[in-house]
């Protein structure tokens, strides 16, 4: 084909691919026609050409008795016609070089016969190489196609279930919970809570903005039980249809004074802290802002218990909130 | 380089007293939020890109003798950190663009980091 | 910017697997702050950074960063880097500081990825 080579994209490419599996998953009886029409060798050209006409056809093949022996094209027909003999037989006219393709091979056998031959149409037999079909371009492309969307409605099923996790269970209230004990001063393993959390809100088919939201919010409360606390605290994530909530909570110190604790660049944290890249007195802020409703209670006596929820009925989600003034 | 081209072709606010800026020399460029990392890397008479604006930087500023700090982001110093800079004849400058971008331009400029 | 030119432009070292080297950075961004970086990086930037510890894989991971690169030498170790292999985030170093870092990067055309 004199054809472009066009530039391929990777999500084309891997269209192709799956293309060509097709083409050798698919079997050509599933793509061909079958009752095909034969026409008898001695027929006139002229009700063959009747029969093309009604039919709409481009080509049938010529049987004697259950014997396939030839086939007629459209280009025939018209090669009688130009020559005014349309009281011709069909088997003065029809081509008796048969290009077959049996019906239990792939598809791609008859895309190579194709290739080769140069011909619209191809005879399919069965096992005992009688007439069981005719296969064309046409067939395998809407084979294909038909395939293609299987496929694609099968992946979208697998998204929809997951992503539908909670519609599928049916009960008064459904929620999924994950709890972690994160331990003070544990900074190796700081933020390994918060990244599985993040994955499993991934897998439950929250969008990746809403994912990064979460992932930085609990990041940051996780951060601060390990920096702040007397002994670490709890990280737990309620996950509902309709919101997840996240909660920290520890059992002291406790904040002197919450509201000083929520400007930005205001830190309790030591030299050390800071050295290893936190403490800059923007984690409840960073908090604040990727979350919908955020609550900060905390007291001498029972610790510092921080709420944090996401609203996932607003279809749109918009981006991080913009900080400050 | 003197301060003067610099606070002009990156249009930094200037945070402390206004002295005679291109009387100060920029020697050469420093990047970090880490003060253990400054006190080590920055040099005499450099300038430092930070996004930090609590008042330590100026104690490492000052013991460094840096010619100056480029406090990126807009990150506000408060008023005790401003006054102590002064006292400390540390200068404070500030752009509301990012390290990277500021970096970028003082190398735009010429201003390189001293070779260890 | 590819990560591979990325890698070529600052002399640095790709300390993980050699996969994800074709996969596009968006832009970047220098700090040491790791709260700074969770408040105002955009998805799909590489991080320039000094300080080496989990919590930046962590901070990359959650914050969708695409590549970090260790300045001033900074190598991390097997741990972080396997921790890296399995987030699938790339790690580089290089003996360049973090001024020279951004100054080269930035003169190649990469913007900054910052809200």
């Amino acid at each position: 084909m004199a054809s472009k080579q066009p530039v391929i994209s990777d999500e084309y490419a891997e269209k192709i691919t799956r293309v060509e599996e097709l083409a050798y998953e698919i079997r050509i009886h599933e793509v061909m026609t079958e009752d095909v029409y034969s026409l008898k060798p001695d027929m006139k050209m002229e009700i063959a050409l009747d029969i093309f006409q009604e039919q709409r056809f481009s080509g049938a093949p010529v049987t004697q008795g259950d014997e396939l022996i030839g086939i007629l094209s459209i280009e025939d027909l018209i090669r009688s016609l130009r020559e005014g003999n349309l009281d011709a037989k069909v088997s003065d006219y029809m081509s008796t070089t048969l290009s077959t393709v049996r019906m239990h091979d792939p598809v791609v056998e008859a895309l190579k016969t194709f290739s080769r031959t140069k011909y619209g149409r191809l005879l399919v037999t069965n096992q005992e190489g009688k007439l069981a079909g005719i296969i064309t371009k046409g067939d395998i492309s809407n084979g294909l196609l038909f395939a293609l969307q299987r496929d694609y409605h099968a992946e979208e099923l697998i998204r929809y279930r997951a992503s539908h996790l909670f519609e599928d269970i049916v009960s008064g209230r459904t929620s999924l919970i994950l709890r972690y004990e994160i331990r003070k001063g544990d900074f190796i393993h700081g933020g390994d809570a918060s990244s599985k959390i993040k994955r499993a809100l991934l897998r439950l088919g929250a969008s990746p903005q809403i994912a990064r939201r979460c992932g930085i919010a609990v990041y940051e409360a996780e951060m601060n039980l390990i920096i702040h606390t007397n002994h670490g605290g709890t990280l737990r994530v309620e996950i509902e249809p309709h919101k997840i909530t996240m909660e920290a909570y520890d059992d002291g110190p406790g904040i002197e004074d919450v509201e000083q604790a929520m400007k930005p660049g205001w830190s309790t944290a030591t030299h050390e802290i800071r050295e290893m890249g936190f403490g800059a007195g923007m984690g409840l802020v960073n908090i604040k802002r990727c979350v919908d409703e955020m609550r900060l209670i905390s007291s001498k006596e029972r610790g510092t218990n921080l709420y944090m929820i996401i609203y996932l009925d607003n279809k749109e989600v918009p981006a991080e909130k913009e900080t400050g003034p | 380089m003197y301060l003067d081209e610099i606070i002009e072709n990156l249009s930094l606010k200037v945070l402390t007293d206004h002295t005679d800026f291109s009387e100060t020399e920029a020697k050469s460029g420093y990047c970090s939020d880490l003060l253990s990392c400054v006190m080590t890397g920055a040099d005499q008479g450099g300038v430092w890109i930070t996004l930090m604006a609590h008042s330590n930087i100026i104690a490492v500023a000052a013991l460094l003798d840096l010619s100056a700090i480029i406090i990126t982001e807009e990150a506000q110093p408060d008023p005790d950190t401003i006054k102590k800079a002064n006292e400390k004849d540390v200068r404070l400058l500030s752009s509301p663009q990012s390290s990277f971008q500021v970096v970028g331009k003082l190398w735009d400029l010429g201003l390189r980091s001293v070779e260890k | 910017m590819k990560i591979s030119e990325l890698v070529t432009r600052i002399n640095g070292i790709l300390l993980t697997d050699e996969n994800k080297q074709d996969s596009e950075i968006a832009g970047a961004m220098g700090a040491d702050l790791m709260s700074d970086v969770l408040a105002s990086i955009q998805p799909e930037a590489a991080l320039l950074t000094g300080l080496c510890n989990p919590q930046v894989i962590r901070t990359a991971q959650i914050a969708d960063i695409r590549a970090i690169v260790f300045v001033r030498n900074k190598k991390p170790g097997q741990e972080m880097v396997r921790l890296a292999n399995e987030e699938n985030i790339p790690l580089i170093t290089t003996r360049h500081g973090l001024f020279e870092t951004c100054g080269i990067l930035y003169q190649a055309g990469l913007k900054s990825l910052e809200m």
